[in-house]
C-alpha cells in the first residue's frame, strides 16, 4: 500500500472475507498500521460476539421433523437430462425468443389497455409466493385436470408453458379474482426456491399491447394483452431475464 | 457421502443461521423445514454447481426474501425472542455486552443483517456469501461495511480518538 492511499472499510473487508492469499496480506497491513490493526480488533470481537450469542444455537438437538424431510426422500433421485437435451432446448427457445420478441415488437402502440391488470399480477405474487403449504391449489403433478379446470373456469384454453430451459419448473396453479372476472395464476420454482408467476386474464375488450414492464413491493414483471388475454410474468429476478422468460410465455401461449 | 448426507451435515449451520437472521424460533425453524424440503424435493434438478451448503443457504435466503415480502404487507406479526439467555453462562458484563450487540443486529436492515451473519458467523467468504445472496461482490461489501460500521456505532465503539481511518501513512 504506498503513501496516502486513503483506504476503506470496503478495501479491508475484500482482504478479511477473501481467500488465504488476501487475508495473509491484511495481517501484513495490519502490522504495519496500528490504525488497520485496531480496526480489524474490532471486527474481531464482533465476530466473537456473534458467535458467542449464535453460535451455540447450532448445537441444539435437530428437530425430528427436518430429519423427516431427509428420510421421506426417494433414494434415487431421478436422472438430470443429459447436457446436449439441455443445449437443444436452449437454441430452441432462443429461436422461439427472437421470433416472439419480433412479433411483440410489431404491436407497439397507444391503445386502451390495461395497467389494473400488473397491480393485480404484482398483488397475486406478493400473497401467494409466500405461502409454504398451499402455494397452488392444484399441482403440477396434477397437470392434465390444472389444464382442464383453469381452461374451463377462464373460459379460454390455458397450458402452463415451460420454462425448463431458464431452470424453472411449474409447481401448480389456482384460480384468483380478477377485475373482469377471473385469471389463472401459474406459479414455477427454480433450484434454488426462486418462484415466478404467471397470471393469465381473458381481456376481450382490451387493445393489444407490447412489453411493459411493472414494478411494486419488491417484486416486477412484465405485462403484454394479446389475442384476447392479458398476461403478466412476475419475480424477484433480473430485469432481463423475467423479459426473456416473458417471451417465451408469450411465444407459448399465443400457440393453444 | 451421498447429497441426502451432505443436506443433513448442514442443517445445525442453517438452524443457527436462521435463528440468528429470523430472531424468533418458530419462524426459523419453519424456515429451515421448508428449506430442506424444497432441496430434497429438488435435488434432481440441482446441477451440482458449487458446494451443497451455499445452494441450500441460497434456497434459505430465496424463502427468507418471501416471507419478507408477505411481512412488509402486513401478512405477519414478528414477536422478538430473548436469544441471549440460550447462550453460554458469562459474568453479568460480558452478557450485557452481548445483549447490546444482539439488539444492534436486531436493528440492522435485514440485507445487511443476511450479508454481515453469513460471513461473520458462517464464515462464508465474500464469493460464497456474494453467490449465496445472488448480489454482486461490490454491493455484498458495501453492506458489509454499513452493518459493521452501524455495529460499532450502536455499541458505543466509535468515535473515540485515533478513530479515523481515512489515509494509510
Amino acid at each position: 500500500m504506498s503513501e496516502g492511499i486513503p483506504i476503506h472499510d470496503e478495501d479491508l473487508l475484500r482482504l478479511r472475507h477473501g481467500n488465504a492469499e488476501a487475508r495473509a496480506r491484511l495481517a501484513a497491513l495490519a502490522g504495519d498500521d496500528p490504525t488497520i490493526g485496531r480496526r480489524l480488533a474490532d471486527w474481531d470481537r464482533q465476530d466473537a460476539a456473534m458467535r458467542a450469542l449464535y453460535g451455540p444455537l447450532g448445537e441444539e438437538p435437530v428437530p425430528a421433523r427436518h430429519l423427516d424431510a431427509l428420510a421421506a426422500a426417494d433414494p434415487v433421485p431421478r436422472r438430470i437430462p443429459p447436457p446436449y437435451a439441455r443445449i437443444a432446448a436452449a437454441i430452441a427457445l432462443l429461436a422461439i425468443g427472437w421470433a416472439g420478441g419480433w412479433f411483440a415488437a410489431l404491436h407497439l402502440g397507444p391503445g386502451a389497455t390495461r395497467p389494473e391488470l400488473a397491480a393485480e399480477a404484482l398483488r397475486a405474487y406478493s400473497t401467494y409466493v409466500v405461502e409454504v403449504a398451499h402455494p397452488v391449489e392444484v399441482p403440477a403433478s396434477d397437470e392434465a385436470h390444472l389444464v382442464t379446470w383453469l381452461s374451463k373456469r377462464l373460459g379460454h384454453p390455458i397450458t402452463p408453458p415451460d420454462f425448463a430451459s431458464y431452470g424453472f419448473h411449474l409447481l401448480g396453479g389456482r384460480v384468483v379474482p380478477d377485475p373482469n372476472g377471473t385469471a389463472a395464476l401459474m406459479m414455477y420454482e427454480d433450484d434454488t426456491g426462486r418462484r415466478i408467476t404467471l397470471y393469465v386474464a381473458p381481456t376481450a375488450n382490451a387493445t393489444e399491447t407490447a412489453f411493459r414492464f411493472a414494478e411494486g413491493d419488491g417484486a416486477k414483471g412484465f405485462w403484454w394483452v394479446d389475442a384476447g388475454i392479458g398476461c403478466a410474468l412476475v419475480g424477484d429476478l433480473p430485469r432481463e431475464t423475467l423479459r426473456a422468460i416473458a417471451v417465451a410465455a408469450y411465444d407459448q401461449l399465443i400457440r393453444v | 457421502m451421498t447429497l441426502l448426507d451432505e443436506i443433513e451435515a448442514c442443517i445445525p449451520a442453517l438452524r443457527r443461521y436462521a435463528r440468528a437472521l429470523a430472531r424468533d424460533r418458530d419462524r426459523a425453524d419453519d424456515l429451515v423445514q421448508d428449506c430442506l424440503e424444497r432441496a430434497v424435493a429438488g435435488r434432481s434438478r440441482w446441477r451440482g454447481e458449487g458446494p451443497v451448503r451455499a445452494w441450500l443457504f441460497r434456497i434459505l435466503l430465496n424463502r427468507f426474501r418471501d416471507q419478507q415480502r408477505g411481512a412488509k404487507a402486513g401478512l405477519r406479526l414478528v414477536p422478538s425472542e430473548a436469544m441471549v439467555e440460550a447462550t453460554r453462562p458469562g459474568d453479568q458484563e460480558d452478557r450485557l455486552a452481548l445483549r447490546e450487540v444482539h439488539d444492534a443486529i436486531g436493528r440492522l436492515p435485514t440485507d445487511q443483517r443476511a450479508a454481515l451473519l453469513l460471513v461473520a458467523l458462517e464464515g462464508f467468504t465474500l464469493a460464497e456469501a456474494a453467490a449465496a445472496l445472488d448480489i454482486p461482490e461490490g454491493t455484498l461489501t458495501s453492506r458489509l461495511a454499513r452493518a459493521r460500521q452501524a455495529l460499532r456505532r450502536e455499541t458505543g465503539r466509535d468515535g473515540g480518538p485515533g478513530d479515523r481511518m481515512e489515509v494509510v501513512r
